[in-house]
């Protein structure tokens, strides 16, 4: 029987998602709760259980394509369980196709019916050329051709220990070394075509002093998100400084009383606030750019993404319709959903959905920098670390409080002028609080 | 002087195999044999004890014979003649060992029966002649290990406690027997005693009766040796052996056993007698040291069999044997004793392969459990042997392949050559739950063991 599996609602607000990665091959066999796909939302890269137990026939979709909620994308036969005998009966259908197809060549002509259930068309390049390959059927283990598929070991290659030749287990795992090994010395190989310094060449190629560390989920994601991002959007980045030294004066005196009640009061919220009143004013920035469809696509609503340092990487927690929220809410926001973030505890909900998002690393130290525009949103707002500046203010050095902001969007949408347009209003409202209080 | 390609020194299941082998493989091959051909296990292990166990339980079985609606048979009447069933056991033995010979024969390898001395990594010498050999093979087995216990040679010596090769000479029947120790045999001869009408207690050491199998399985049997009759005394410290009793310490109590015989098993030390010359690594109880293709530390000299303790099983030492000949003939092969498997002929018979759910623990493998009783089990139920169980155990992590198969029960012992079928091939859990097996069978229980350990079972 045939199962056509939709791609489920996994979380509250999901209605799409892009496959980033099919974890099953057409022919596979799967059992219930097997991830079949990494599917990446908003924010986060997760990954689909099956909710049954038997042979992928078909994959709807290809790496890259979006899905949305109620979609088929894998179509399972829930008639086989998960056995292993799968790639023999692959192998064999496989057979009497290449045989039917060289019968076509030479020239038969009738009726050849070539149809099986268990074969399903396969768009796939890298499924057909393993196929190919597969024409004869290779005496192995079942643990030993899961495995091999599990460890992308072409299992027609592997030289069995077992009786007659059989591959085990052991040989399947014995090949996957050899074969990171052959990458590495493909990686080592390449690195020192291009390396002219002999003596570097020599230090690259000592293997135990170098170490190869495995990404994590999470720094993957990351990894192919700025990738996203930066060969997607032509970035630009204008920044500017601005004099918060009566802001800084304004904090100063409620700091203290708040910090009674447990607010943390921050620059930030007042950022977040001043961001906003902008947004709402130049809302290009607050878009994302539909290329497929050559359209702008503006957002009214305000979620803010906090871009946050945690122990296993960059996350971007987010402050959904911030634009309702006072500063001190804000303050408190701010607080719950970077700790929530540092100590694993953050939702998949408080992770998607941001519409504009805003990086502090002036936290942790620097003055400029210039951010990655959190794709597909159109601008990011990089916040740098707030010092004490002698300037010129009415012909006389002065002391002032400096912000510097770096802000970086799309410049296929947005406009070199309207990014400095940008910065001049953060910096009308910064520098006056007041005014601040009174237009956001 | 002769040359030969391979000489293997022991005619016991691991030589004989061995030489077979070897001379199929093309090899020209002498054993060296100081007594009887099929060494312990035909002539005073395995065999004889199994033939005995078979008639206790024909015995157990006329006793019940009202069971099967079979009637006109007095129990009072109905007795053992030990001798009549040795003299029978004997006549089995014979024909067996005399098949050896044949086996011999046919395969062109050559026997000499003798003492082998080896002089050094290349020559041995027996009756006074010399044979050189390119390889040897090691298979000279075991005998038993007798503890320091106060008084206990003594009484081997005055023929109050005997082991095997002792009970195999008696021609008395016993009314009361101690076994002291709790080892397979010591189990298998509590259950042949018991069987035939002897009054049985065992007295061991650790609190379990089989330390060696999955704790499920010896705690289902202790239970069941128990209602059969037989005491048991646990966690017990003997103190001395004497004639007239053997003083126990159990729990700080003192406790005072006597009985007919003592029949004693406290496993077994190898025989190394005329392998001195060769300088070969062993462990700390002098077992010759082998790795997985049986090779020692010496490159030309393989040791098989219960002489390197690795599995002293009559099945793995001709496996083993099997394995050295090939590694010598150039085919590489290896042994994988996890995947052996091993029989207690106990009522009901106890047999296991793999890892116990302790090691598995032990081991942090992420398993999955089935269970079936055999109470469930329609063929357990049809011959009114009804109690036991199959225990399957599978690594979740590699997709279900099994890792251990335990089971208790009537017929356990050809039961688990299932599970040793489908681990050889590391088949999964899910494998085996898909393979119709015939009706009405026990085996039909390690199906629904399986399914267990997926989802559910359908009988239960």
């Amino acid at each position: 029987m045939k199962f056509e599996f939709q791609f489920p609602d996994i979380g509250e607000g999901i209605h799409e998602g892009v496959i980033t990665k099919w974890l099953v091959k057409e022919g596979d066999m799967i059992k219930e709760g097997d991830s079949v796909a990494e599917v990446e939302t908003d924010k986060v890269t997760t990954e689909i259980p099956s909710p049954k137990t038997g042979k992928v026939i078909e994959l709807r979709a290809s790496n890259g394509d979006t899905i949305h909620v109620g979609d088929v994308f894998v179509v399972i036969d829930i008639q086989e369980n998960a056995e292993d005998v799968s790639p023999e009966d692959k192998k064999d259908t496989l057979t009497e196709k290449k045989e039917i197809v060289e019968e076509e060549n030479a020239g038969v002509v009738g009726e050849v019916i070539s149809s099986s259930e268990v074969i399903a068309p396969s768009d796939e390049n890298k499924s057909d050329s393993e196929d190919k390959s597969n024409v004869s059927k290779v005496l192995a283990t079942p643990v030993a051709r899961k495995l091999a598929k599990d460890l992308g070991v072409d299992i027609n290659k592997v030289v069995g220990s077992g009786p007659s030749g059989r591959v085990m287990k052991e040989d399947i795992i014995k090949a996957s070394k050899e074969i990171t090994v052959e990458k590495q010395k493909v990686v080592l190989d390449e690195t020192l075509k291009t390396t002219a310094d002999l003596k570097q060449e020599k230090t690259i190629i000592e293997d135990e002093r170098i170490e190869r560390i495995p990404l994590t989920k999470i720094r993957k994601t990351i990894s192919e998100k700025m990738t996203q991002s930066k060969f997607t959007i032509p970035h630009t980045t204008a920044m500017d400084e601005l004099d918060v030294t009566e802001l800084y004066e304004f904090r100063k005196k409620y700091k203290d009383s708040l910090k009674e009640e447990e607010i943390n009061l921050t620059f930030m919220p007042f950022i977040i606030k001043a961001t906003i009143s902008v947004l709402k004013k130049m809302p290009e920035f607050n878009s994302t750019f539909d290329e497929e469809n050559d359209e702008l696509v503006l957002k009214k609503f305000y979620h803010i993404g906090i871009a946050t340092d945690t122990d296993r990487g960059l996350m971007v927690p987010v402050i959904r319709d911030a634009d309702r929220l006072s500063i001190i809410e804000l303050a408190r926001k701010v607080e719950e959903i970077s700790n929530n973030a540092k100590n694993n505890q953050i939702e998949l909900k408080d992770l998607k959905g941001s519409s504009f998002t805003i990086t502090n690393y002036g936290s942790i130290g620097g003055y400029y920098g210039i951010p990655i525009i959190n794709y597909p949103e159109s601008a990011i707002l990089g916040v740098g670390r707030i010092v004490q500046k002698p300037i010129i203010k009415d012909n006389e050095i002065v002391k002032a409080w400096i912000l510097p902001l770096s802000l970086s969007y799309d410049h296929r949408i947005i406009d070199g002028a309207s990014g400095a347009r940008f910065l001049n209003m953060m910096k009308d409202l910064l520098e006056n609080p007041e005014m601040l209080l009174l237009k956001a | 002087m002769k040359k030969y390609d391979i000489v293997v020194l022991g005619g016991g299941p691991g030589g004989y195999i061995a030489a077979i082998k070897s001379s199929q493989l093309g090899k020209k091959v002498a054993v060296v044999e100081k007594d009887k051909l099929g060494g312990i296990c035909l002539n005073w292990g395995c065999i004889p004890t199994k033939t005995l166990l078979s008639y206790a339980k024909h015995f157990q079985d006329i006793l019940r014979s009202e069971d099967f609606g079979i009637g006109g048979i007095d129990k009072e009447k109905v007795y053992v003649d030990i001798e009549k069933m040795m003299l029978k056991k004997d006549e089995t033995v014979n024909k067996l060992v005399s098949g050896i010979h044949m086996l011999f024969k046919k395969n062109g390898v050559d026997l000499y029966n003798g003492f082998g001395k080896a002089i050094d990594e290349n020559n041995i010498n027996v009756n006074g002649e010399n044979l050189s050999f390119d390889n040897l093979i090691i298979a000279t087995g075991a005998k038993a290990y007798i503890p320091n216990i106060k008084g206990l040679k003594e009484s081997f010596e005055s023929g109050k406690a005997i082991n095997n090769i002792g009970i195999l000479g008696l021609k008395d029947k016993l009314d009361t027997v101690l076994v002291l120790g709790n080892d397979t045999y010591a189990v298998e001869y509590a259950t042949f005693y018991n069987a035939i009408g002897a009054d049985v207690t065992m007295i061991f050491e650790d609190k379990n009766i089989l330390p060696d199998y999955d704790s499920e399985l010896s705690q289902t049997l202790e239970r069941q040796l128990k209602k059969s009759g037989v005491k048991l005394v646990n966690n017990a410290n003997i103190k001395e052996v004497r004639d007239d009793r053997v003083l126990v310490f159990q729990k700080d109590k003192e406790k005072e056993f006597n009985a007919d015989k003592y029949i004693v098993f406290y496993g077994i030390r190898p025989n190394l007698s005329g392998i001195e010359n060769l300088k070969l690594t062993k462990d700390k109880n002098g077992f010759i040291q082998t790795d997985e293709k049986l090779r020692t530390n010496i490159k030309n000299i393989y040791a098989i069999g219960d002489v390197n303790g690795k599995m002293p099983l009559a099945h793995v030492a001709s496996f083993e044997g099997v394995i050295a000949s090939e590694n010598i003939c150039g085919i590489d092969s290896k042994i994988d004793y996890l995947k052996i498997p091993k029989v207690v002929y106990s009522f009901p018979e106890i047999s296991s392969i793999g890892l116990s759910e302790a090691e598995a623990k032990i081991r942090n493998i992420n398993y999955s459990i089935g269970k079936f009783p055999l109470s469930a089990n329609s063929m357990a139920n049809l011959k009114g042997e009804t109690s036991g169980f199959v225990k399957i155990l599978a690594d979740k992590d590699m997709y279900g392949e099994i890792i251990g198969l335990h089971i208790i029960g009537n017929d356990a012992s050809n039961m688990i050559a299932e599970g040793a079928s489908v681990m050889n091939l590391e088949g999964t859990i899910y494998d085996l739950a898909k393979v119709v097996h015939p009706h009405p069978t026990l085996t039909e229980a390690i199906v629904e063991a399986s399914l267990d350990a997926i989802d559910k079972p359908l009988n239960i």
